[in-house]
């Protein structure tokens, strides 16, 4: 069992302790190049783009590095992209130091340098403002920055949501071999040919990015032989001249060797980052490319364990290094930095036999020792999965840092299968983000709105009014005090819901048509297969599959714990009338303590307990239901998904009292997992309750996380328990499951002495993040999940 | 037909292999000082309810699911789980037509011919040994070891794997004479018996206040753990096998 080198730990001190800070530097460059491409196809414009960014950018390698390529002049460092929005950067860019969620250092220079220099040339010509200018009033009332449908990471971001394909594209072809086919594919194009032209430009799309990128990996090699030649130590020289060699050779070429493989990885997401900036540009299932080099160096002596490693660890603080840049509303609802780059490893292979490998291991390793927040580590388990795999998986989990992401291996397939994949394509599958099964042929937007399912009930018992704000928000409804049954107010509630959902969508399509006019995607399409054979863009379904937008449901548990409450203390034990219960809900509940506290005592999801997750159950079949009857631009049925992030906040805080007993703006409740605090009985229980919830049809995923008292998995025995606990979970139709396992008390001192927990991570929702960087209301949400410990 | 119980409590890993649930049975004939289960003691408290067999078989066959992935199965507790022998004998040969993994946590104060048939059907006996001692164990827990001891000593024969268990509390048994005493009757009694300390806590002092009850004498404490790890391998000396089912 190594440590780290000095080197990894050198590197990682610095990941822990820096601030990160915000690079002009591609914002600048990529509107002096739209300057000169007016009038252009955009495709080509943005493919221009992205060739003057990779041969104009500065280079950096910085100290100690084995793996190369820097996004801006900063070690941990953000970028901007005018081109989607300008708008919130402009509004808050002067509190970026100082907000609580998520802040980046910018100096005023900067700040002026972009109002001067980038903002003025994108007046007008962003995603958001052609957005905001298209959508129809009634959506944009409840759909934009107000908490009940939000949509805005896909017209203020861009989409990342994309798995790069390195099995049967990158590594087999190199971004040489994809322009030669580029230009295989212009030269059979007629352009007489209606249709031809398009993809004449879409292929010449490709050739810029893919000679962007050999170009930046190119000066990245000159960049090194330059410092080798300046090295005073002769061991860094060498290292630096290893560097050139590999940035000569890939990404043009195939990687030839384990090394030159993960500078490729890295090459091409950066790439990725300085197309779009995206949100979860997934590595996918890198024990499964990966592999074959480790095995062919190892034998022929190319490589040691150790050293392979290393290689691992460095990539692993490369993706951390690289902070997404977001608004403060975004930062809200995907806190801690996360960029949401998803690593899977473990699970089948696509003939069915199991895929472990050494990788598998070296990498749920390096999370272990690096504890970087990011790749997104992620685990598919399957029923006859190795015991070291499993024992490997939960002896991570007992290491606290809320890694890994824990996924059924068969329920994923299953998702994918319900999405029409073919079966070994559905057996290949990776997690996109946080905990969506995906794969690498696919374009898709996984977390394309989040719907506050506690607004819709907020509607029905309010005559269509917030709560909180008083403002007319849903449909006309009649007073609360008028249901007479129990039935009436659950069809009351599926009226706004079905409303919501439908605004849901209509951003969305606006959303998704603007995609394809405004903002192509030739670098990330030409790592797809399907866009390069056919020619056309991601954003065009360009892909051999196009998912329908996912639509991710908050508040699964507030409203099944409401309709319970309702329904036990109204019509069945009579306890109150509609009327009260209507008013002690205006009221916060002020003045009505005696009958929150029976409300809170009413059945909570989470107990298993039928009386209120078969409401859960019902609730989410509808939510599919009306979701999968509307098709996107490219014909396909929305998905829907029980997905984390930390949406649940933000979508609490409009949320006025609900008739589970919470109060105005507390915390909704996350994916499939119980509201915090009410799961009372036992781990088991609240397993069981999730899976009572049919998931494999929310193809868009779902999400359950779990406290875990530190004791109960501090042993081999604790954790070969916490394994067969995972075993049943999934035995029960579950897909996903995570830990956190630091008790209450460290939480509390970590939040006191800050200072002394910067490379604490915790789990968030589907992902992990130090919890020192998080704001205090986030803390406090985690630290409130119920910590379940035997007795 | 059914008993009297306190709890079933699903989740339970220290009482035998994998996830289990502990039937925690109402009633026992000794009356320790230190009790932790004080709401166990009578089958008439407020703690305490009927169930009948089926709703308990019910709720056990619910959690069967992580039995068999874990290994893990049922475990009878108390209170003293021999203290209501029909309803005790009524669940066990229920389960064990349905092939739950079984166990049993006992006091070892109790009939022998009555119970064996119960305990053959068991894939693991846990028996206390309070105090080697009579007139100690009669001074802490009412009544002398003398049944206790026999059944130990019956128990070991049954081929049923057993583990005795040494409560270990500070002024009550952890003096060296109290300790060598149980390792050496151990050795010649109980030969193929492991041994597991349980180190005394505090965490029923709530239910003797719900109970309206006196609290445990103050002066009883725990050892450390280094005491418990010089315990050990005293009683490996003696050639018994210790274990923890933590």
């Amino acid at each position: 069992m190594n440590m780290v080198t000095e080197r990894i730990e050198k590197i990682r001190q610095n990941y822990v302790n820096a601030k990160p800070a915000l690079s002009c530097e591609r914002a600048w460059l990529w509107t002096e190049s739209h300057k000169k491409t007016e009038g252009l196809p955009v495709c080509i414009r943005r493919a221009r783009a992205f060739y003057d960014c990779c041969d104009q950018m500065d280079v950096h390698i910085f100290e100690g590095e084995l793996v190369v390529g820097a996004i801006g002049e900063h070690r941990k460092c953000g970028i901007l992209t005018p081109e989607f929005s300008w708008l919130w950067v402009d509004k808050e860019m002067d509190t970026f130091s100082s907000r609580p969620q998520d802040p980046y250092e910018m100096t005023d220079e900067q700040r002026k340098f972009m109002r001067e220099k980038v903002f003025p040339y994108w007046k007008g010509k962003s995603l958001e403002e052609a957005f905001l200018a298209r959508l129809p009033e009634d959506t944009k009332k409840i759909g934009v920055d107000t908490g009940v449908i939000d949509s805005d990471s896909k017209w203020r971001q861009a989409v990342g949501e994309i798995t790069p394909d390195y099995q049967d594209v990158l590594f087999k072809k190199g971004f040489g071999g994809l322009i030669r086919e580029a230009e295989e594919h212009i030269a059979q194009l007629d352009l007489s040919c209606a249709g031809d032209e398009e993809k004449k430009d879409f292929y010449e799309s490709t050739i810029w990015t893919s000679k962007g990128i050999i170009r930046l990996a190119n000066r990245y090699a000159d960049e090194a032989e330059r410092m080798a030649g300046e090295e005073k130590d002769p061991k860094r020289a060498e290292e630096l001249r290893a560097i050139a060699r590999n940035c000569r050779a890939v990404p043009e070429n195939p990687p030839k060797s384990f090394y030159e493989a993960i500078q490729f990885v890295w090459f091409v997401q950066l790439g990725g980052i300085l197309s779009e900036n995206p949100l979860a540009l997934n590595p996918g299932r890198f024990d499964q490319y990966m592999d074959p080099y480790y095995e062919a160096d190892l034998q022929k002596g190319a490589i040691t364990e150790d050293f392979a490693q290393e290689l691992i660890e460095a990539l692993w603080l490369k993706y951390s290094e690289w902070v997404w840049t977001i608004s403060s509303n975004t930062a809200d609802y995907f806190a801690g930095y996360n960029q949401f780059q998803n690593l899977t490893v473990g699970g089948k292979k696509r003939d069915g036999t199991d895929g472990t490998n050494p990788i598998t291991y070296m990498a749920l390793k390096a999370t272990e020792e690096v504890k970087s927040h990011q790749p997104g580590l992620s685990v598919r388990v399957q029923a006859d999965c190795p015991k070291e795999f499993l024992d490997a998986v939960t002896h991570l989990v007992s290491k606290g840092t809320g890694f890994p992401a824990i996924h059924s291996d068969s329920v994923g397939y299953q998702m994918l299968l319900n999405l029409g994949y073919e079966p070994e394509d559905a057996r290949d599958w990776n997690n996109c983000g946080c905990v969506v099964p995906h794969f690498r042929k696919t374009g898709e937007w996984t977390s394309a709105a989040n719907l506050n399912f506690g607004s819709a009930l907020e509607y029905a018992l309010n005559q269509g009014h917030s709560l909180m704000t008083g403002e007319m928000m849903g449909l006309d409804e009649k007073p609360a005090k008028d249901f007479t049954s129990y039935e009436e107010v659950k069809e009351a509630f599926y009226k706004q819901f079905d409303n919501l959902c439908r605004h849901a969508v209509i951003s969305l399509l606006t959303a998704q048509r603007l995609h394809q006019e405004m903002v192509p995607r030739p670098f990330l399409s030409s790592c797809n297969e399907n866009c390069m054979a056919t020619g056309k863009d991601l954003s065009q379904g360009g892909a051999k599959y196009n998912v329908g937008p996912v639509i991710t449901g908050i508040g699964l548990a507030v409203v099944a714990n409401s309709l319970a409450a309702v329904r036990k203390l109204v019509f069945e034990d009579k306890v109150c009338d509609m009327e009260t219960l209507a008013k002690a809900l205006q009221a916060n509940w002020e003045g009505y303590e005696d009958l929150r506290a029976k409300a809170q005592e009413c059945p909570k999801y989470g107990n298993d307990d039928d009386y209120v997750d078969s409401i859960a159950n019902e609730v989410a079949n509808h939510y599919y239901h009306e979701v999968h009857q509307y098709k996107d631009v490219f014909g396909n049925p929305f998905t829907t998904a029980f997905m984390g992030i930390s949406n649940y906040i933000p979508m609490g805080r409009v949320l006025g009292a609900t008739p589970c007993g919470r109060k105005n703006g507390e915390p909704s409740s996350e994916g499939v997992s119980p509201y915090v605090g009410t799961d009372k009985s036992t781990p088991l229980a609240a397993m069981r309750s999730t899976a009572k919830v049919n998931q494999e049809i929310h193809s868009g995923g779902t999400l359950l996380n779990l406290r875990l008292n530190h004791d109960l998995v501090a042993t081999k025995r604790g954790q070969a328990n916490l394994g067969a606990m995972i075993q049943t979970l999934f035995s029960l139709g579950a897909f996903h499951v995570q830990f956190n396992c630091i008790s209450s008390k460290v939480l509390r001192d970590a939040q006191a002495h800050p200072e002394n927990y910067k490379d604490l991570l915790v789990r968030v929702a589907g992902y992990s993040t130090q919890f020192v960087n998080l704001s205090k209301s986030m803390q406090d949400a985690i630290i409130a999940r119920t910590e379940h410990s035997e007795f | 037909m059914g008993g009297y119980i306190m709890q079933l409590q699903n989740f339970s890993v220290n009482d035998g292999e994998g996830i289990r649930t502990i039937v925690f049975m109402a009633g026992c004939p000794l009356r320790c000082a230190w009790c932790s289960n004080p709401e166990g003691q009578t089958m008439d408290n407020s703690m305490v309810h009927w169930m009948e067999t089926e709703d308990i078989l019910k709720e056990l066959r619910r959690q069967a699911i992580f039995y068999r992935n874990s290994g893990g199965g049922v475990t009878f507790s108390g209170g003293e789980a021999t203290a209501q022998p029909e309803f005790l004998r009524e669940m066990v040969d229920a389960l064990y037509d349905e092939g739950f993994s079984l166990a049993i946590e006992t006091c070892g104060q109790f009939n022998f011919e009555k119970l064996e048939p119960v305990l053959r059907k068991m894939d693991l006996i846990f028996m206390d040994l309070k105090h080697i001692d009579p007139e100690q164990h009669r001074k802490f827990t009412g009544v002398d070891n003398a049944v206790i001891l026999e059944n130990i000593r019956r128990t070991s024969q049954l081929g049923v794997p057993f583990v005795v268990r040494i409560p270990s509390i500070l002024g009550v048994n952890c003096d060296d004479a109290a300790m060598d005493g149980a390792f050496a009757f151990l050795r010649d009694n109980a030969p193929t018996a492991s041994l597991e300390f349980l180190p005394y806590h505090r965490y029923g002092e709530n239910k003797y206040k719900e109970l309206g009850m006196d609290l445990p004498d103050e002066g009883f404490g725990t050892p450390t753990q280094e005491q418990l790890d010089a315990w050990k391998a005293r009683a490996a000396e003696y050639g018994i096998h210790v274990v923890s089912y933590r």
